[in-house]
């Protein structure tokens, strides 16, 4: 990224810290089709922290506030049901998840436990709309991936929002 | 508490009062460092290293800086010297001005003149006593003005390059699962600041020139000085505007040959700046960023004066959007959890 964007005498100048993000969230679907540009721009918004064993990022029915993207380790998805926390889906490095909390202020439907040892990059939702402001490209774009992963499941599993109806076996990404 | 954490917050409090001196040079530092990230956040984007980024700008800052003062300089300087040659005169004359006030109004009030009694020069010794007469004074002076002038761009650089790490290292400390919302808190408040701060200065930078051209154009002595005046004052809501179009009024009422027509097309002169600031460039500059309710902005300039003066009402608006945001948020998140607990979640196909 960065020698593709810096000339080769400025090569010296480079951040390799912040230069490995952008391909890294290039490889995402969820920012699938972003130019390399707004993609660094993105990239320069997410926030990185480290997570142990067992750390919860967030509980089923916290306030969404940001979009988590998994850089290393593994994260679980758990929902609590009467015969117990069920396993969703477990997401590995390049995973992106709680996508929705970008679109609205819903209380977070599952819960997300740090499996392994990991680093997470989190965009929150004020940075987002701040960086979408001036960009409106980022939004269509996310917007539209975000479209399609909901297409994906919801024809994968015919459950509507708020629709009472029988759970799904398993949903997740693909 | 344990008795060693109690030492540890106290010694911690001890520094704070020791180091009290350095409370204005970190918020000027600060403030300085809002205005510069956007071009830090953009040499971001281009991944290159933040050292490398914020030398980079303190230079162009810097080469912009002595490029006005080779421009404005010299100008800036002949006004400052003869307005200073020229400030006790018209500070007499002032007085005088306010005697023959006094004088006529106690004819008819005559509580007046115990108020204000004759001969008292009011103003020439009040602006006699905002500058030091002692060398030694005089040395303390500047020599704070360059303490200023070093500490602020000082702690301005390791903001700018070390604020990551900073943001990095509290995260870590935070619980995970109060990352999310902490944070997200923050991010919103450092949002309102960052653009409130860096429409301020676009704001009296604009208004500065405007006021400074326009005072040129009308034929008013020292454009520059009081534009620049024009400029800084804007920072305080209210006042500042009034202070500013006072001063140039002053200054026409006291210049021979300006008369009452000066004094006239100095007041359309500030409406016209005033309107302009309120319809186009607050609206382009501020934005949304401040929320305030009239009466909520006033308030909050009445109690920042009286708690740290003239830098009080300067800080004052962005205390209060801070205050009233957080409490916003506090609301919402209340909102948000009384939802989760009044109704089950729906059915959701992404978390």
């Amino acid at each position: 990224m960065l020698e593709q964007r810096l000339p080769r005498w400025l090569t010296w100048a480079g951040d390799p810290e912040r230069a490995r993000r952008a391909p890294f969230l290039a490889r995402s679907p969820l920012f699938a089709g972003l130019p390399r540009r707004l993609l660094a721009r993105l990239a320069t918004r997410f926030f990185e922290k480290a997570y142990r064993p067992g750390d919860i990022v967030f509980y089923e029915g916290d306030p969404g506030r940001a979009l988590f993207v998994v850089i290393e380790g593994a994260v679980e998805i758990t929902q609590a049901r009467p015969e117990g926390e069920y396993v969703l889906v477990t997401l590995g490095p390049g995973d992106a998840f709680g996508e929705l909390a970008l679109i609205d202020d819903y209380p977070r439907s599952a819960t997300a436990r740090v499996a392994t040892l990991g680093r997470l990059l989190i965009l929150y939702k004020s940075d987002f709309d701040a960086l979408m402001e001036g960009n409106p490209r980022i939004a269509v774009v996310v917007m539209r991936n975000l479209s399609r992963l909901l297409a994906i499941y919801a024809r994968r599993n015919p459950v509507l929002v708020g629709e009472p109806g029988p759970r799904p076996e398993k949903i997740g990404p693909p | 508490m344990k008795p060693g954490r109690l030492l540890a917050w106290g010694g911690l409090l001890a520094v704070v009062w020791l180091a009290r001196g350095l409370i204005l040079p970190a918020l000027l530092a600060a403030a300085l460092a809002y205005v510069l990230g956007p071009a830090v956040a953009w040499a971001d984007s281009m991944a290159i290293r933040r050292s490398v980024a914020v030398g980079v700008l303190y230079a162009a800052t810097i080469a912009v800086l002595i490029v006005a003062g080779f421009l404005l300089g010299p100008s800036m300087f002949t006004e400052a010297a003869a307005l200073m040659d020229r400030l006790p005169t018209l500070a007499r004359q002032i007085d005088v001005g306010l005697d023959a006030l006094v004088r006529e109004l106690a004819e008819s009030i005559p509580g007046v003149r115990r108020l204000l009694p004759e001969g008292g020069y009011w103003v020439e010794r009040f602006v006699l006593s905002r500058f030091p007469s002692e060398p030694g004074a005089v040395f303390e002076h500047m020599g704070h003005i360059f303490l200023l002038a070093i500490l602020v761009p000082f702690f301005a650089f390791f903001l700018l390059r070390d604020m990551h790490r900073f943001i990095a290292v509290a995260m870590d400390r935070l619980p995970p699962q109060h990352v999310e919302t902490s944070v997200a808190v923050w991010r919103e408040l450092n949002g309102v600041v960052g653009r409130y701060i860096r429409g301020l200065v676009l704001d009296g930078l604009v208004v500065g020139v405007l006021a400074a051209v326009g005072l040129w154009a009308v034929g008013v002595p020292y454009p520059l000085l009081l534009g620049g005046f024009a400029g800084l004052a804007n920072a305080v809501p209210f006042v500042g505007p009034l202070l500013s179009a006072a001063a140039a009024g002053l200054v026409v009422v006291l210049t021979p040959g300006l008369g009452l027509a000066g004094v006239g097309r100095v007041i359309l002169l500030f409406l016209a700046i005033k309107v302009l600031d309120d319809t186009i460039i607050q609206p382009f500059t501020i934005g949304r960023s401040v929320h305030l309710h009239p009466a909520l902005l006033l308030g909050s300039v009445v109690v920042g004066n009286h708690a740290l003066g003239v830098l009080g009402m300067v800080v004052a608006v962005p205390v209060a959007t801070v205050l009233q945001e957080t409490a916003r948020l506090l609301l919402e998140h209340r909102r948000v959890l009384a939802r989760r607990d009044s109704r089950p979640p729906p059915e959701r196909l992404l978390v």
